[in-house]
């Protein structure tokens, strides 16, 4: 059985403008999935209903986690089940320090844990062990990027939802974070990727499915996505017609 | 005014008004007339609380200021019309003094701010003899009216005549170029200002309109009182005012006035003791703002549209 | 010079009155966002009922728990029921604020009705003590209950916010609510726990106030504004800011009681308020953020 299990789901924005229509995915344990899309596709709506911020949402349809019934279940309880969620803003603490928004992932976890924990994020990203007293909104973007990524995984999430992770970093900061994010896969973590850079993604990615106005119109190994005439043009500014 | 619909509803207000003035008891006059006075600075309050989001809490300063402007230039000798016209306009002055604070707080702080306006005119006057008259307070001389024109009436007739004035100029500057200029600052102040809206400028507009509403409300509640005294104008006022804003209905006409029978009526309703009023103002303010936030107007909406077709919407 | 001295002490007993009553705004402030109106109301509450219990025999520290127990729960059902579902809908500031004035007026109407308006006397066991002469000041026993009071909240309140992960947790929802709880905070617990808390702060200020003044449905009402004062002064995303802003404030106030006389003593807090929000609104020691348009 999958992981993340999303069945149907329909999602409206003040009881109107409808984001989500009849949207279906799964995530398997370990897996990394990937969702590509234009702006305003209804990519970021998708991660926060599945994360349990949107109030009263979906409409309808069905979200299991962890062979639990989320569907409407606050982000609290979400986060409790093992679904991490790390949104476009990084969402930091910005007024507290590295250390500290390390620390607050780090809730309920005894002391000894704690510091293992934090040994192993350090591992993955060394930079924020330099940088532990300076405060989080004077960080570089790469490395707030890296802050919420490791604030995420410091709670042993078994999905991360990762909304645009490469979104406003230089080239190689993007790459880096994507290496990382190899990384955390290999170490078993599943992936629910959204991202506007879909050549990374699918680099990254297993699988992968395209959401356009709010509907899934293509599904299917990233292998096969990436050979896609249309995801082609349209993604990966490929095959432009008398183009390169 | 606008068209005939107007002209025509103001005619029947007004027709409805002399009727009963002319056969109801002289306690519903004076009843009547104290919701008149306090519905001008409920209309105040929400074009500048709820049209313009301004949150001020301080409004009994405002009161007070038209108020005791009010006296003292009738004991000097001034018409009525005149002290009422200057009194207002000391008022809209000071709301422009006190609008500056709003061009850089927002929400609660300002609120506070406008307090400690409120306040401050309390302290100010309790402490001085001279702008209080003292132990025994301000008298303010009667109104010279027509022979055989009792008192209430009089007083009857001109609130409610000045209320009609304020509630049709109130919908006109709302629905002027102005107002809606207010209304995309009270919603969204970075959009309004990108769009070239003077911030600024709505803003202390609103003010000096609004303070200029409830100066003439003190100023009439000074001749309906006849005679003030500092206590009258503490916080207890200024909140009164804005329970009636948020009762009544925030930015809405029909609220403004609901919202003044509401905080004219209850205190009746509690048989003289003291805690039944600032129960109700309270759980009034609650229940609003949890359930129902269009408060007594938006009520008042769904049964209309009940009764006329069948649905709440 | 001994009026002056007599001034001074006066000055900074009521001063750090006010300071507690800031800290309780502050730390409501910067842990929920919330300016709370009712904040003075919960605290006399509390007052009230510990001094019926003192009526009925109970000792002052039985008394006082009893009361504040009172007003931690009138806190925290207020906070659940009333506020909490507003803020989950989305409501601003503003609208929180004019619900924490509901409150403010409903408890005020109760206090009326359980306890009757008639003011009396609070039978605080130290307030026939005599008092301490050090020096050209002589300092009343109240005086120094007061600065004890306050120099323990100032050390609990650090403890917890600074040293510990409850208040990091307090700190961080703070912040942002939702990414607290996208990390699985118990945000609404906590949030909860900050409103209990400054009840807790609340009442023993209150006890304190009603020793030194009497005791009446309203006696809270200006040392509540007093104490916004002090926190605007001070800075209101800062407990230190709220101790410096209220002892600063009552000094200022008894120099100025002293010098220009009582109607000026009286406005100065709202002076004060107006001043501060104009000119530095991030107070003395805060740092300059959301107060601004």
């Amino acid at each position: 059985m999958a992981l993340l299990e999303v069945t149907g789901i329909e999602t409206a924005y003040r009881d109107r403008l409808v984001a989500l229509h009849e949207v279906s995915l799964g995530v398997d344990e370990g897996e990394v999935l990937a969702v590509l899309g234009p702006n305003g596709a209804g990519k970021t709506t998708l991660l926060r209903s599945i994360a349990g911020l949107l109030r009263n949402q979906p409409r309808k349809g069905a979200i299991a986690f962890a062979g639990q019934d989320v569907t409407r279940a606050g982000a609290e309880r979400v986060a409790r089940l093992g679904c991490g969620y790390v949104p476009q803003d990084r969402a930091l603490f910005r007024e507290l320090s590295v250390a500290e928004n390390l620390e607050v992932a780090l809730w309920r976890r005894p002391r000894r844990e704690a510091a293992a924990d934090l040994h192993a994020v350090f591992r993955l990203f060394p930079v924020l062990e330099e940088r532990g007293s300076q405060q989080a909104d004077t960080l570089s973007g790469g490395e707030q990027q890296m802050l919420a990524l490791a604030r995420a995984l410091l709670r042993r999430p078994r999905l991360l939802l990762l909304d645009e992770p490469s979104l406003g970093l230089a080239p190689q900061v993007a790459r880096a974070v994507f290496e990382v994010l190899r990384e955390i896969a290999g170490q078993g973590t599943a992936i629910l990727l959204v991202e506007q850079n879909a050549g990374m993604a699918l680099g990254l990615a297993r699988r992968a499915l395209v959401l356009e106005a709010g509907r899934v119109v293509l599904e299917g190994s990233a292998h096969d996505l990436r050979r896609d005439d249309g995801v082609k043009r349209a993604y990966l500014g490929l095959g432009a017609p008398g183009g390169p | 005014m606008r068209d005939a619909s107007d002209v025509i509803r103001v005619l029947g207000v007004l027709v409805c008004g002399l009727v009963l003035a002319a056969l109801a008891p002289d306690a519903w006059l004076v009843r009547a007339s104290l919701i008149f006075i306090y519905a001008l600075a409920v209309l105040g309050q929400n074009l500048l609380m709820g049209y313009a989001g301004q949150l001020s809490f301080g409004q009994a300063g405002f009161l007070a200021t038209g108020a005791y402007v009010f006296a003292h230039l009738r004991s000097m000798g001034a018409p009525f019309l005149l002290a009422l016209a200057l009194a207002s306009s000391v008022a809209a002055l000071a709301g422009v003094l006190v609008g500056l604070p709003s061009l850089r707080l927002r929400g609660a702080y300002l609120a506070v701010a406008t307090l400690g306006f409120g306040m401050a005119v309390y302290h100010l006057l309790a402490g001085s003899d001279l702008l209080s008259g003292g132990r025994t307070g301000l008298a303010v001389p009667p109104l010279a009216l027509p022979s055989g024109m009792s008192r209430t009436v009089g007083l009857y007739g001109i609130a409610l005549v000045l209320l009609v004035l304020a509630t049709l100029g109130v919908r006109n500057i709302v629905s002027s170029y102005v107002g809606r200029a207010v209304v995309a600052v009270r919603d969204a102040d970075l959009a309004a200002a990108s769009l070239g809206v003077d911030l600024a400028r709505a803003k202390l507009t609103a003010f000096a309109v609004s303070s200029f509403l409830t100066g003439a409300s003190g100023a009439l509640l000074a001749q309906f009182l006849g005679h003030l005294e500092p206590q009258g104008f503490t916080m207890t006022e200024s909140v009164t005012l804005v329970v009636a804003v948020v009762v009544g209905g925030l930015a809405s006409i029909p609220g403004s006035l609901l919202g003044a029978v509401f905080v004219v009526l209850v205190p009746t309703l509690g048989s003289g003791t003291s805690w039944f009023v600032p129960v109700t103002y309270g759980l009034g303010l609650l229940l609003v703002l949890s359930f129902q936030p269009e408060g007594l107007a938006g009520l008042l909406r769904g049964l209309r549209n009940v009764l006329r077709d069948g649905s709440s919407r | 010079m001994s009026a002056l001295s007599d001034y001074v002490a006066a000055g900074l007993a009521s001063g750090s009155l006010y300071a507690l009553v800031a800290l309780g705004l502050v730390l409501l402030h910067r842990t929920t966002g919330v300016l709370h109106f009712g904040y003075g109301e919960v605290g006399a509450l509390g007052t009230f009922v510990a001094f019926r219990a003192m009526q009925s025999g109970w000792p002052l520290l039985v008394a006082a728990g009893i009361g504040t127990s009172a007003s931690v729960a009138v806190a925290v059902g207020f906070y659940l029921l009333v506020l909490h579902p507003a803020i989950r809908r989305g409501a601003r500031p503003a609208t929180l604020f004019i619900l924490t004035l509901g409150l403010a007026q409903v408890l005020q109407g109760v206090i009326v009705r359980c306890f009757g308006a008639e003011p009396e006397r609070f039978p605080l066991p130290l307030a026939d003590a005599p008092a301490l002469r050090a020096g050209p000041i002589v300092l009343h026993p109240i005086t120094l209950a007061i600065l004890a009071t306050l120099l323990f909240s100032c050390l609990g309140l650090f403890l917890l916010l600074e040293r510990s992960r409850l208040g990091l947790a307090l700190r961080a929802t703070a912040l942002n609510l939702e990414a607290a709880e996208a990390l699985g905070l118990p945000t609404r617990a906590l949030l909860a726990l900050a409103w209990g808390l400054s009840a807790v702060l609340a009442v023993p200020s209150g006890i304190l106030l009603a020793a030194t003044l009497l005791l009446d449905p309203f006696f809270m009402f200006e040392p509540m504004l007093k104490g916004f004062a002090a926190a605007i002064l001070g800075g209101l995303g800062s407990l230190p800011g709220a101790v410096v802003g209220g002892l600063l404030l009552g000094l200022t106030e008894g120099v100025v009681g002293a010098t220009l006389g009582l109607p000026f003593r009286n406005s100065l807090g709202f002076v004060v308020i107006v001043a501060v929000l104009l000119l530095r609104p991030q107070g003395l020691l805060g740092q300059p953020g959301k107060e601004r348009a």
